[in-house]
């Protein structure tokens, strides 16, 4: 289990990348900043970077309508 | 498992040796970069890290070896898309270096970066010196950073290259000033010599070149980001309307819900596809590196005065497509022509689909029926008849005048007239204060329908636009938190409203190193606060910081919340929103995200829906998110210096330096705290 945005929590499977959280979570945005357990990862890597089990992720949004 | 491991190999990277030295660098990284990372020292002169490279001075030449062969690039413009060895400073590079040097010396031999560069590779006299030798010390070495400038920062092509080989020169058309020309200066910011000065000071600024830097450093971003970001320079505001959609916030049909499998049929892929004829950058004002407008040109009129008429149609923008979901109307062709008459008739797209919207919802409930539409069907997505009823509103007849009025008129009208129920049209009547809400589904922020319904004119969104950071992000948690939000945005988004700054330049595009920031610092883009600190500035002459700039805001918000109690609103009763905007008002809509909402009130409000009817658990849910709503609203009035009534308390005022007697006239009698 890992949590998104210290409240919603989901299943978490072997090989978990960060790529795969926000397809589960259905962010689709382009200004978004990941952290994983506080460490900020970059788009470049959200293919290739791991999740561990029990993992904190922040998917930051900026956004401020029109 | 525990730990981060990088298994899966990044094909997005690739590994390269610069003079013996591996560096990792992301594919298509300019060669230059990949070798400045690896602290080798490469001369450019044409190069500029804002402008797209074009190798035409040729310093940064390197050598390269692919697969045992060598081969000469110039580093500023070669992408690395496989495993390379560079060499910096071979024999090989260095003769070639050393000889362009010599030739540009010979040419300008003035020119500081020029004698700069020569003398960091030996040489000091040029053999190459002929008629042509320009002793200018700040002589146009011919570089093009200004002609690509004035086509990457503000889309223009007003300078540009006249002349072949030794007589080859930079110019405007002709030999003269082109009108085209603002004076945008992004020229002169890129120029490496100094051969472009601006020398004009319009309206007296206490220091041009502060705004100039600052006003660059925006252009630049609009030219290298925002590609990669919102697109707004391709897009234009349209874009974000599959966005709302994927996150549930598009207001479909009077804001019952916040998406439709047909949203694509109004989306920014069809309209960049098959509607957006205009190439050319189309902003507000001459000059904007933006430029986020867009047109349809050649767009046939089916309906109305112009009928069969090919027109342009500036737009839409995306207020103009989402107000097309929230009357049902999944159709370009009418959401084009809609936002014509719009634009021609002088009407607000967001008030008039707003108010549509409602009308739709009505007929659709029977409350209003063909007998009070004249005849027309106002179902969700009847596109002929919205546009119909705009036509009757422009000629000042029939049903199209009372829809003109807007909603908060029709609710009076049909309670009084028609016997129709006031609560639900209250609670499905999208506005306050009078004004039509604008589209966004805030069902799901709490900060956001408070940013709605506190906003001095009504519930617009340009005072806060919360919902992602409070609804996704889970920034703002507490009452406090979104008390906060809702004392900075609002008094910010003021500010520079009042300066006559633009959002977009703000958030719609963000500096590349934003994300260095936790995510509450990272909302307000503190690199992009710091600019419009330094128009202000660069103004007056005054410098600013963040609690200055509030203050200053405050006392015109102050004002003006005073001003809308003068006018009989501007208190808390004005303040309460329509129930659609905090919840779930019809038993279809609450079963339409029944999940969701039964999640809600078993882990948050605490009580087990299992067991409950729809109607029992829409009640429950009603009382909890209605109490949230007023306590929040009593956290942001106390936050902002208001009484519990919302009403600016005469301590506030004088706090701010405004207790002026006119405006404790209008107030004295609301101050219970």
């Amino acid at each position: 289990m890992i949590i998104v945005n210290n409240r919603d929590k989901l299943d978490w499977h072997e090989d978990m990348t960060v790529r795969d959280v926000l397809e589960k979570m259905k962010y689709t945005f382009s200004l978004i900043t990941v952290t994983v357990n506080g460490e900020l990862v970059q788009k470049i890597d959200y293919d290739t970077h791991i999740v561990p089990d029990n993992a904190r992720v922040s998917a930051f949004h900026l956004a401020h309508g029109g | 498992m525990s730990g981060v491991s990088k298994s899966k190999t990044n094909v997005k990277k690739i590994e390269i040796t610069v003079n013996g030295k591996k560096v990792t660098v992301v594919r298509d990284t300019f060669l230059l970069q990949a070798v400045r990372e690896a602290k080798a020292a490469v001369p450019t002169l044409c190069h500029h890290k804002s402008l797209t490279p074009s190798g035409s001075c040729r310093l940064c030449v390197c050598e390269i070896e692919t697969r045992g062969k060598k081969q000469l690039v110039t580093a500023c413009n070669y992408p690395v898309r496989e495993e390379i060895s560079v060499e910096t400073a071979s024999e090989r590079v260095l003769t070639r270096r050393k000889l362009l040097a010599e030739m540009y010396l010979g040419r300008w031999p003035n020119v500081p970066i020029i004698k700069k560069i020569a003398k960091s590779l030996g040489i000091t006299e040029s053999r190459f010196k002929s008629e042509h030798t320009d002793e200018n010390p700040k002589a146009c070495i011919l570089c093009g950073r200004c002609v690509t400038a004035c086509e990457e920062f503000i889309q223009e092509k007003i300078l540009d290259f006249a002349g072949r080989g030794i007589r080859r020169h930079m110019t405007m058309p002709f030999g003269e000033v082109d009108p085209h020309c603002v004076g945008c200066t992004s020229c002169a910011y890129v120029c490496p010599t100094g051969a472009i000065e601006i020398i004009d000071d319009l309206n007296g600024p206490a220091n041009p070149v502060m705004i100039r830097n600052a006003g660059m450093k925006i252009n630049a971003e609009m030219a290298t980001l925002d590609k990669s970001q919102n697109k707004m320079r391709a897009l234009g505001t349209a874009t974000i309307v599959e966005v709302m959609d994927a996150y549930d916030l598009l207001p479909v049909m009077n804001h019952q819900y916040g998406s439709h499998p047909d949203t694509p049929k109004i989306g920014v892929d069809l309209l960049k596809e098959k509607y957006f004829t205009q190439g050319t950058a189309d902003g507000c004002w001459k000059g904007c590196s933006m430029a986020c407008s867009k047109a349809v040109d050649g767009f046939q009129l089916k309906t109305g005065p112009y009928k069969g008429q090919k027109v342009t149609v500036d737009g839409p923008e995306y207020e103009t497509a989402a107000g097309a979901a929230n009357m049902g109307c999944f159709d370009m062709d009418f959401l084009v022509e809609f936002n014509f008459y719009c634009d021609t008739y002088g009407l607000d797209t967001i008030s008039l689909s707003t108010t549509m919207a409602f009308v739709m919802e009505c007929y659709e409930n029977s409350i209003i029926t063909t007998e009070h539409t004249g005849g027309k069907e106002l179902n969700f997505g009847a596109v002929g008849e919205v546009l119909e009823c705009m036509h009757e509103m422009a000629r000042g007849e029939g049903f199209g005048v009372d829809v003109g009025q807007g909603v908060r008129w029709l609710k009076n009208k049909w309670i009084k007239e028609l016997g129709a129920d006031p609560d639900f049209l209250q609670d499905i009547g999208m506005e306050a204060k009078g004004l039509e809400y604008s589209e966004y589904v805030s069902k799901e922020s709490l900060a956001q329908q408070l940013g709605y319904t506190l906003a001095v004119k009504g519930p617009q969104h340009d005072e806060a636009w919360l919902i992602f950071m409070d609804m996704v992000n889970n920034q703002i948690p507490t009452d406090e938190d979104k008390a906060e939000a809702l004392y900075y945005y609002p008094l910010w988004r003021t500010w520079f409203g009042l300066l006559g700054l633009c959002k977009i330049i703000w958030n719609d595009v963000v500096p590349a190193d934003n994300n260095k920031y936790p995510p509450t610092v990272a909302a307000k883009v503190p690199g992009h606060v710091a600019n419009f600190f330094k128009f202000f500035e660069g103004m007056t002459g005054i410098p600013l910081d963040e609690e200055k700039m509030l203050n200053q805001s405050a006392r015109v918000h102050n004002f003006q919340r005073i001003m809308t109690r003068m006018l009989g609103f501007g208190t808390r009763e004005h303040d309460m929103p329509p129930y659609r905007a905090v919840g779930p008002v019809t038993k279809k809509e609450y079963e339409s995200r029944a999940e969701l909402y039964d999640k809600q009130m078993k882990e948050i409000i605490g009580i087990d829906p299992e067991g409950k009817t729809t109607e029992e658990k829409m009640k429950i849910t009603r009382e909890y998110r209605m109490k949230k709503y007023n306590d929040v609203c009593d956290v942001v009035y106390r936050r902002r210096g208001w009484t519990k009534n919302g009403v600016p308390t005469i301590a506030r005022l004088k706090e701010l330096g405004i207790a002026l007697p006119e405006l404790i006239e209008i107030i004295k009698d609301d101050q219970e705290v």
